[in-house]
């Protein structure tokens, strides 16, 4: 009898030990729960408010025909169809546009700062000053650089024009893009695609220099020695030791060229806001007319939602290609 | 690390107590915003300036505030004010589809109970361009046209003393310009409305008022002949060099110097500029204004002319002193109207019940121009609704560009435009 | 390079010299556009039209930069830009680096997955978003405030400032949280003992890649703000530019009051600076 007592007695105690544990094993669970929630709180604000939930609101209104005030109609994904078939609406121009000056920052941009990179970063004398200065564009505001640009490219009075003038090379110049009495730059449809993009290429490249550069240096000193001791020239120890080695961060510079690309905007409104006649659209100025000068504002969400799908595959994509190649 | 703590809370508390700055206001009056694109170097801008000044100080029980913004960027924010519905007390507006896409949206206060107050000094006819329904939503100010203003200095180096009556002299005028190495016409091709004030007045003088105004209201379509006929009459004045080929990268004010520089023989553009070149007072004894001359006689006459009462103040239906705001609207406008009258800035839509013997030559002769004027279309990217307007726009900035012939501005519009 | 050996000197020296042409011809390209924004804020129209291009200016107009500082309040929006950036930047910092250790320290389901959720926003467009953002600002009471624009520029550096924060935490050893714990701290006294302060290297990183990303901004600042006394530098220049179309000396001279003190500050600290930066390249 007393020995049942006994034995009850324990298992009780044991079976309370065990809630205890159990109860000490959940409130931690729900103390780390609960930490994990507030730590990630106000990243989760920020970037839902303003980036999740609009997101959200531009699928939504693409669906629609509206101006941004008054009724809505839905109409499917009449938008989406318009888009790539619409003489009025240049989209697919626009995409072209911003593909093709992502395809020159990776293959113009991006080696000439590759190749800044790794004459900075093989250690010779001037190596800061060359390196502060090639960073400074990047600091200066993006309506700055595009202010200076306009008065670099007026017709009148631009540095450019006038630098020509003097080199007698105007004529030349003018013979080839087909304008009057100057050249036009940005005004002339042919050519302003180009010039606009001379800006957007110039400025970033102490952008990626300074990426790369990092890489370069960070490439162990011992590796280069060795291959040097092995007779490897200049050129074969960038190709064969520091390229290979700083692939990642060109995986980086490679997707922020592209994306960067596909989202270019502040520099073109300031220059051309797209004109003349369309030859400087990219995806976001066209959104911009669309919401705010047009009044289609379904249409312009719309084109938000392909930029934001792009962009992403893009980044997908690049990513999927270097590993592939490792 | 204790430091660091605080640092951190400090900069947190600093994030958050910015809010602090935005808000405030004083307690007992009336607070009313207004937002305008009257910036530092808009030609209306002392005409408002004065105005605000007046009425501000007759009304010192309302504590008014404004904010002038740039021509393009105020489009972009009025419109994404009305979309949050975030508009202030009173805005700026263009008459017609601008403001009748914000009525149709309920975001406008009517304005039919407070009109009855100013009726004896706003002629009804006035109100038109902001009727909507048979309700009345802005406040005019100034009204203007198209007009066309010369350099006399330069036409006299080729013979005329005055600005040449009919087309055919126009033409032998601008072969003499050509002849002599003077560019007779400028235009901006970086903002295409101010290739509408060439291509409009054009095609109104080729094709008459009725047809055009027609097409603009979308009552006829826009296969009509004269308007191609028009458009190439246009473009073989582009084809001839009458115009500075550097326009297409120039901005309107940019090409507008140039014409005080005395680069230019013509400029046509919105009267309001009688405002600057009458400031400009080495450059405004040698300018001269008229109404572009009739193409085809059998269509059109003297006295068709572009433009209209688009400048408006309108009222937010959300406003939360609405009706306080209305009154005031009234007020302003109706001092806009008279010092921008004044100043050159354009005609007034309001009756003058002032002295208006110091308004400057150049707008005495448009408002006998407007007097005598026989009928008026608005300005087609005021008249239309904003994405047809910005089609338009669009094949106007093709024909300059010669992308398209008159042909191809008429079947394009034609199909794009429904 | 002292390694080279004696073969490769000449090729050496050909190859250097290259380099520098390279370089001294990169440095022009980039120095150029800067000092003729300087030379022509200080002349007149006459002398930048024609007469004096490229040259020291003739006679130096300081007016211009009178007629500048008159027209448009320079240095309030600069002080306004400012503001703008460096609440932005301690915003940032708090959400990425609290988001960061709860995604790389506290082991929980989902966090990787988490992680991946936070860096889609690298690859959003800021303007995409402008409508959107703009009514939720306008239903918190917040347009024509500061933080009607802290608070998307915060949002939309987040990732990038996470994607750095994640290197560098990871950088701190594991050990160091175990220390902790075993002295009974939890995970806020770790978080707040252990994680913050040696996450300051961090802080210049982030900084400047979220300096770059909102001093620049055009678009929100123009939209979201009506009143002057919050404008910021991008908006405040492009209108002045706008008045100024034909005298170019005013606008030379605003220019280069919005871009010096940035150049003069990136000039001092330009180590800092590039440091700092290429650490979020590598950590990244």
């Amino acid at each position: 009898m007393d020995k049942m007592k006994e034995k009850n007695k324990t298992a009780e105690v044991s079976l309370s030990a065990d809630a205890i544990s159990e109860k000490i094993k959940r409130r931690n669970k729900i103390y780390k729960g609960v930490s994990v929630f507030l730590f990630l709180t106000p990243a989760l604000i920020l970037f839902c408010g303003v980036l999740i939930f609009p997101i959200g609101a531009s699928i939504y209104y693409s669906f629609f025909d509206w101006n941004g005030f008054g009724t809505k109609t839905f109409v499917g994904f009449a938008n989406y169809v318009e888009l790539f078939t619409s003489q009025i609406i240049p989209f697919p121009l626009a995409l072209k546009n911003s593909l093709l000056l992502a395809v020159l920052s990776v293959f113009i941009q991006l080696p000439l700062s590759l190749a800044l990179a790794l004459a900075l970063g093989r250690g010779i004398k001037g190596e800061r000053f060359f390196l502060s200065v090639f960073f400074a564009p990047v600091l200066i505001s993006t309506v700055i650089i595009g202010q200076l640009w306009l008065k670099i490219y007026n017709p009148d009075y631009g540095l450019l024009n006038s630098f020509l003038r003097q080199l007698g090379l105007e004529e030349k110049i003018m013979a080839l893009t087909g304008d009057i009495k100057d050249v036009l730059w940005l005004g002339n449809s042919k050519i302003a695609l180009g010039a606009a993009f001379v800006p957007i290429l110039w400025q970033y490249v102490g952008y990626h220099m300074l990426l790369l550069y990092a890489g370069v240096k960070g490439v162990p000193v011992e590796l280069r020695e060795a291959a040097m001791l092995d007779g490897a020239s200049y050129g074969q120890v960038n190709r064969y030791i520091v390229i290979p080695h700083i692939k990642p961060i060109i995986k980086i510079s490679v997707i922020f060229a592209v994306t960067g690309s596909l989202k270019s905007f502040d520099l073109i409104w300031v220059l051309t806001n797209g004109g003349p006649l369309h030859a400087t659209e990219v995806p976001s100025t066209l959104m911009i007319n669309m919401l705010f000068l047009h009044n289609r504002y379904g249409m312009g969400s719309t084109i938000a939602v392909l930029l934001i799908a792009l962009c992403f595959l893009f980044a997908v994509l690049i990513s999927a290609a270097f590993r592939k190649e490792d | 690390m204790k430091r660091r703590l605080i640092a951190l809370v400090l900069a947190a508390a600093m994030v958050f107590s910015l809010a602090a700055c935005a808000g405030g206001g004083k307690g007992g009056k009336t607070k009313i915003d207004m937002w305008c694109i009257a910036t530092e170097t808009d030609s209306n801008r002392k005409a408002y300036e004065k105005a605000i000044a007046e009425v501000t100080a007759a009304h010192p029980e309302i504590e008014f505030n404004w904010e002038a913004i740039e021509n393009q960027s105020y489009k972009t924010k009025i419109k994404a004010a009305v979309a949050a519905d975030e508009m202030p007390d009173i805005f700026f507006t263009w008459s017609c589809a601008f403001l009748g896409d914000f009525v149709n949206a309920n975001r406008v206060y009517c304005l039919d109970e407070e009109y009855k107050n100013w009726a004896k000094d706003l002629d009804p006819k006035m109100l038109n361009n902001t009727t909507f329904n048979g309700k009345h939503y802005g406040v005019p100010t100034t009204m203007n046209i198209v007009v066309m203003f010369a350099n006399m200095d330069i036409l006299k180096k080729v013979g005329y003393t005055e600005v040449p009556g009919t087309y055919e002299e126009l033409i032998k005028c601008c072969d003499k310009l050509l002849a002599a190495g003077y560019t007779p016409f400028g235009c901006s091709g970086k903002e295409d409305w101010c290739v509408t004030e060439y291509v409009e007045p054009i095609i109104e003088k080729t094709a008459g008022a009725k047809a055009w105004s027609d097409i603009m209201t979308g009552a006829a379509s826009w296969d009509n002949k004269d308007v191609a006929k028009a458009i190439d009459i246009f473009q073989e004045m582009i084809s001839k060099k009458y115009f500075d080929p550097n326009g297409a990268a120039l901005t309107n004010n940019e090409v507008k110097a140039n014409f005080q520089q005395g680069k230019y023989a013509f400029y046509m553009n919105g009267s309001w500029n009688c405002a600057d070149f009458f400031a400009d007072s080495a450059f405004f004894p040698k300018v001269k204004v008229s109404e572009f001359p009739v193409i085809d006689s059998s269509k059109s006459k003297l006295g068709q002319l572009i433009g209209g009462p688009s400048d408006t103040l309108a009222v937010a239906q959300s406003s939360k002193n609405a009706d306080k705001a209305a009154a005031f609207a009234f007020e302003l406008g109706k001092a806009i109207c008279h010092y921008g009258y004044l100043d050159g800035c354009g005609l007034p839509a309001w009756t003058p019940d002032y002295d208006t013997s110091s308004v400057n030559a150049l707008t005495a002769t448009v408002a006998d121009i407007v007097a005598k004027s026989d009928a008026m279309v608005l300005f087609g990217d005021t008249i239309q609704a904003a994405d047809i307007a910005n089609i338009y726009l669009s094949y106007v900035a093709k024909v300059y560009g010669k992308q398209i012939d008159g042909n191809g501005f008429i079947s394009g519009l034609k199909k794009d435009i429904k | 390079m002292e390694t080279t050996t004696k073969g490769f000197k000449k090729t050496g020296t050909v190859v250097a010299v290259i380099v520098y042409c390279l370089l001294i011809l990169w440095t022009l390209v980039n120095l150029f556009p800067i000092y003729w924004m300087f030379t022509f804020s200080l002349k007149s129209n006459d002398e930048i039209y024609g007469q004096n291009i490229i040259g020291l200016p003739h006679k130096f107009l300081w007016e211009n930069y009178k007629t500048a500082a008159h027209t448009g309040r320079m240095g309030l929006y600069f002080t306004n830009s400012v503001i703008i950036a460096v609440a932005t930047i301690i915003l940032t910092l708090i959400a990425a680096v609290m988001a960061t250790y709860a995604m790389s320290r506290i082991v929980w389901k989902g966090r990787k997955l988490m992680n991946k959720f936070f860096m889609l926003g690298l690859t959003i467009p800021i303007h995409s978003s402008i409508v959107p953002v703009y009514i939720t600002l306008k239903k918190l009471g917040m347009l024509n405030s500061y933080q009607a624009l802290i608070v998307p520029y915060a949002a939309f550096s987040l990732a990038m400032a996470i994607l750095i924060c994640m290197g560098f935490m990871d950088d701190i050893p594991i050990q160091l949280d175990e220390a902790a714990r075993i002295d009974g701290c939890g995970l806020w006294g770790t978080f707040f003992r252990i994680i913050v302060p040696l996450m300051l290297p961090a802080l210049s990183t982030v900084g400047i890649y979220t300096f770059l990303q909102c001093w620049n901004e055009f678009m929100f600042a123009n939209v979201f703000n009506t009143k002057e006394f919050i404008r910021t530098l991008p908006v405040g220049i492009q209108q002045l530019s706008g008045q100024h179309t034909t005298q170019w000396g005013p606008i030379g001279a605003a220019l280069v009051i919005a871009t010096f003190p940035t150049l003069f500050v990136y000039m001092l600290l330009s180590k800092k600076i590039q440091s700092s930066f290429m650490a979020g390249a590598i950590k990244g």
